[in-house]
């Protein structure tokens, strides 16, 4: 029988996002933040933590190899050397898909009509905020698998490398992240709510 | 007996799971599972048959993912037509070998499964969601959802269905769309709805319980309730709530917990005799239509339907509450007075109609969220003009504010087309202003209230004019309750406004107004509003007498008001009734406002704007060191450190002094160019350049009120177009060009996102265009990008093309025959000061 959809819910206090990962995402780099930028990032965190619901889903699959770069995915095979290259050694796969929900687009909007300095800063605020979802998620799986002896790739997600963003559409038909997270594709291969992921995440024995 | 009667008689029982046997049977991850219908019919069949052996009453059909948007084909086994139409053969097959006392193969039953199976039986279309999110927030427009469960509807009538369930919906939206389809497909045949809710009870896009049940009986489903998700336990919650605010039947269709792996197998913990003892408390809580989801089997339903039916069923009663919603919440009328912003309206106000004719968008939206920070809960939305198409200016407004506030939102309008549009649209239960004691208006208005669910406002004036006297406004209550009753609509969705006149003109007035409203509270019970400033019409000081009257009005029963949230004297006669009422608790909002109120005394220009100089605000004074004019570099100082209301204070007292002009070309460009140059030098970063660009902005508008009070207008330096290609719905890269290339001095044509090529082609020629500037985040909106650039060289040669976006590179602007490829805002700048000063010389 083939493994269900699981659901993941981080409770938010266990979510990280500092100032220093948003600054990242605003071009900061290693730069050190001024006061009066670093308060918009403090109250753009602040608002992003008050209207997200980080949630993900996942189930565990599969995988083998063929020759020329091909990988037997769940939902097809998929030529990739940068996939191959991350996963190859595993016998099964994550894939997850995760969002903090509608609520964030919807705060973006109502942003973007006041100032555009606030909408850049929830913008990269809802990056870090994702990225802090799938953390969470990554280091869960991370333990579970210790349990069996086993150890976790890093993430790799459609739209990196040759790994195209095409991909996505077998990942949505495979998990329908719809049904328990709310997160669509669109026709364009982006997802709406707009800070979502999705990844495949290799399990080595 | 149908449906209806059945579920209203007595309890009625769903069958349980489909998905997780099938796993079970087979079915592997992303197969369909609904072309089992054809290639595993068997297994289909028995599975109903299981469940009618439990003693099931209605069958849900193997649809859930039946719609066009999966099934494509037009020929061949797997049309959508063809999967629903064996799909309810399958649910009929069993039925009949289960009523003629015979199992699948024709074997006889057992006594004790005959005695089960001697039941009514229904088969129920089953309709889930699409995996798409509605425009908005995704890609899918609500019509186009529609028209795609209409399909889905339309071929089940065709094979018969008895009922239609529309199920698992996580979006209020959605459901909305499904309803509709199955209401405008499916006449007479019942309407079923059940939503998911996560942990928090709510549904992933937001909805609470009490909005599902205000959206969905206005819609007039048959009966409600939720499934999914959850176990039973775990929907006790759920079903209280449901319970409260429901006046249909009650559907309660839980997993057998949640699913979870163990060694490899998927578990779900809910055993039989849990499930059937949670099902006991949720039939004593009201639920009525009872059976299972994902986990649960014939085990599950055949134990709960053995336990719930020793109980009595819980008697379905008719509630009383008066709800509006948005796509999250609900505002119930009747608990404290509520406030309707009213200044979404272009009368009266000049700034407001222009930017209706401008599509102005973002400034009619700025003027709904002040309304929603000053305390407003509902947002009066009028944008009738006679020179713009009102019909569409309706939906596009009602859509773009849902995007951006959750408040609800009341469509007020005389234009029937306009109306229809908006409440088709509109994402929850809306209010409606209004209807009146007209025949011709109640003949439209009351059907479109009917169809898609609405509070509607009504107004006490009829075909002989507002009578003079309470008792004459009465008989037009009276009325207007007695013709609404007759097209379905309950009193508590009418909300009499028995319309304050100016005392100016009539003394009586305001006695006739407050008499008229006891006497609705007295008589009806019934819900009350008024447009409160009509009062003071033609007299000084307004405010005083409109918040006296607004006081004396919520004394006398007036449950909503239409009013300006921007008067501090209509707050403050708000907060302190709330708070002298005990509609406030413990006082806590009276305390809030008024501490609020003591805190923001008005700031004056010369205590903040002159007395602080650069060094006390501690600027590195080597940014200014090219500003030379003493009187200019607080301003300059104030943009380069992105504070708006300094920047404004400041321009306000410059253009005392000098000329716009000078205060343009001798502080703001510079200012923009000290920070434009840092974020090029990557010395500022983004937030920075744009607080900047905010605070440059706010000191143009100053500038402009000046020179518009004058009867002066700016000459721009050139018009372009900025657009975000069709597909592509990001569009905060290219608002910062925007911002950035109007406080350079562009005019800019912003045709917004998900922009049609022609629709750019078309604007260009029409207004001369010389430069248009592209903005694409994905890869897959690309070609859109180089679309556009090919019909733009054909139909517009010589108009330059720059594009810019997360996904652009050289090379990709290249390969497209963009003649720029801008890296950000600033280059974009820079490239439209090198066309049209070329242009100039």
């Amino acid at each position: 029988m083939s493994h269900p959809v699981i659901l993941y819910e981080p409770e938010k206090s266990m979510l990280e996002f500092t100032p220093k990962e948003v600054g990242r995402y605003l071009g900061y780099g290693n730069n050190a933040i001024p006061d009066n930028e670093l308060q918009l990032i403090n109250r753009g965190i602040e608002q992003v933590r008050e209207i997200m619901t980080g949630k993900a889903c996942y189930s565990k699959f599969p995988v083998s190899f063929l020759s020329g770069d091909k990988i037997q995915l769940p939902y097809g095979i998929v030529k990739s050397k940068h996939l191959t290259r991350n996963l190859i050694g595993c016998s099964e796969i994550y894939i997850f898909a995760a969002t903090i929900g509608t609520e964030f687009d919807r705060l973006l909007q109502r942003t973007r009509v006041r100032s555009l300095a606030e909408a850049v800063t929830i913008q990269a605020c809802g990056a870090a905020a994702v990225e802090g979802v799938c953390n969470s998620l990554n280091e869960t799986l991370r333990l579970e698998m210790q349990k069996e002896g086993r150890a976790l790739r890093p993430r790799y997600s459609p739209g990196f490398g040759d790994y195209t963003l095409d991909n996505q559409k077998g990942i949505f038909a495979l998990i329908e992240p719809a049904r328990t997270i709310g997160l669509t594709l669109m026709d364009s291969l982006t997802m709406a709510p707009e800070k979502s992921v999705t990844a495949i995440i290799g399990i080595e024995e | 007996m149908n449906i209806i009667d059945r579920a209203y008689n007595d309890f009625t029982f769903f069958d349980g799971g489909c998905g997780t046997i099938l796993q079970a049977a087979g079915l592997q991850p992303g197969e369909l599972p609904e072309t089992w219908n054809i290639n595993h019919a068997q297994v289909i069949r028995k599975l109903h048959h299981d469940y009618l052996l439990a003693g099931v009453n209605i069958l849900k059909t193997n649809t859930f993912g039946a719609n066009s948007l999966k099934f494509q084909d037009k020929s061949g086994d797997y049309t959508l037509e063809n999967i629903i139409e064996k799909a309810i053969e399958n649910a009929r097959t069993a039925i009949l070998s289960a009523q003629a006392g015979e199992d699948l193969e024709g074997k006889l039953l057992r006594s004790n499964q005959v005695e089960l199976v001697a039941n009514t039986h229904f088969v129920a279309l089953d309709i889930g969601p699409l995996g798409k999110l509605l425009k908005p927030l995704g890609d899918l427009d609500f019509e186009d959802a529609v028209e795609i469960f209409a399909d889905t509807v339309r071929a089940g009538v065709k094979a018969g269905a008895d009922l239609i369930l529309i199920e698992t919906m996580n979006d209020i939206y959605e459901a909305k769309a499904a309803i509709l389809a199955a209401k405008e497909n499916a006449p007479g045949i019942p309407v079923f709805l059940t939503t998911a809710y996560d942990a928090s009870s709510k549904l992933l896009t937001g909805a609470d319980p009490k909005t599902v049940v205000a959206v969905a009986e206005g819609l007039g489903v048959d009966a409600l309730g939720v499934n999914c998700s959850l176990g039973p336990e775990e929907m006790f919650g759920i079903v209280d709530q449901l319970a409260k605010y429901a006046s249909v039947p009650l559907i309660v269709n839980p997993n057998a917990g949640l699913p979870r792996t163990e060694k490899g197998t998927t578990i779900f913990d809910v055993t039989p005799d849990i499930f059937a003892k949670a099902m006991m408390t949720i039939a004593s809580k009201g639920g009525r239509i009872l059976g299972g989801c994902c986990g649960t089997t014939p085990a599950h339903i055949g134990a709960m339907i053995q336990a719930v039916k020793q109980l009595k069923p819980t008697p379905i009663v008719k509630k009383e509450h008066t709800l509006i919603s948005s796509y999250t919440h609900t505002v119930e009328l009747g608990l404290k007075p509520i406030l309707i912003g009213e200044r979404i309206n272009p009368t009266g106000k000049s700034k407001f109609k222009q930017a209706l004719r401008d599509h102005n968008m973002d400034y009619i939206l700025q003027e709904g969220l002040t309304q929603q920070e000053k305390g407003a809960d509902v947002l009066d939305v009028n944008v009738g003009l006679p020179e713009i198409d009102e019909v569409a200016m309706m939906e596009d407004v009602v859509t773009q504010l849902q995007a951006v506030t959750d408040l609800p939102l009341q469509i007020d309008t005389t234009n029937e087309a306009a109306m229809e549009h908006a409440l088709r649209r509109y994402n929850g239960k809306a209010m409606v202003n209004s209807v009146n004691g007209k025949e011709e208006v109640m003949r439209v208005v009351f059907p479109l209230v009917k169809k898609y669910g609405g509070l509607v406002v009504a107004l006490t004036i009829d075909e002989n004019g507002i009578p003079a006297t309470a008792e004459g406004r009465m008989a037009i209550v009276e009325k207007i309750y007695s013709r609404a009753a007759e097209y379905g609509i309950d009193k508590k969705n009418i909300i009499i406004d028995p319309l304050a006149m100016s005392i100016s003109a009539e003394p009586n007035s305001a006695k006739t107004t407050l008499t008229t409203l006891r006497l609705i509270k007295e008589r009806y019970a019934g819900r009350t509003s008024l447009g409160v400033s009509n009062i003071s019409f033609g007299l000084p000081g307004r405010d005083y007498i409109n918040s006296s009257f607004f006081v004396m009005a919520m004394q006398n029963g007036l449950d909503a008001a239409i009013m300006n949230p921007n008067s501090t004297e209509m707050m403050k006669a708000y907060y302190t009734y709330c708070a002298l009422t005990t509609k406030d608790e413990n006082c806590g909002a009276y305390i809030e406002y008024a501490t609020a109120l003591a805190a923001a005394r008005p700031v004056t220009a010369n205590a903040t704007a002159t007395k602080t100089t650069a060094s006390v605000m501690g600027t590195k004074t080597d940014l200014l060191k090219d500003i030379s004019d003493e009187s200019k570099r607080p301003l300059v100082e104030a943009i380069t450190k992105g504070l708006k209301e300094r920047a404004a204070l400041l321009t306000g007292e410059l253009i005392e002094q000098m000329e716009a002009l000078e205060i343009i070309d001798g502080a703001l460009i510079p200012a923009l160019d000290i920070v434009g140059k840092g974020f090029e030098e990557k010395r500022f970063f983004l937030p920075q350049l744009l607080m900047s660009a905010d605070a440059a902005k706010g000191a143009f508008d100053v500038i402009r009120d000046r020179m518009l009070a004058k009867g002066e207008t700016q000459t721009k330096k050139g018009k372009l177009i900025l657009a975000t290609v069709k597909g592509d719905i990001h569009d905060i890269g290219k608002n910062i060009v925007k911002v950035l290339l109007e406080n350079y001095g562009y005019e800019v044509l912003d045709l917004g996102k998900d922009v049609e090529p022609e629709k750019i082609i078309e604007t260009a020629i029409k207004e001369q265009i010389a430069l248009v500037g592209l903005s694409a985040l994905m890869t897959t909106t690309v070609p859109a990008m180089e679309e556009t650039i090919k019909l733009l060289r054909e139909k517009v040669p010589g108009c330059k093309v720059v594009v810019g976006g997360a996904v652009l590179t050289q090379e990709y602007a290249d390969m497209i025959g963009a003649d720029k490829y801008a890296k950000d805002a600033m280059e974009t700048v820079r490239y439209a000061e090198t066309i049209f000063e070329a242009a100039h010389k």
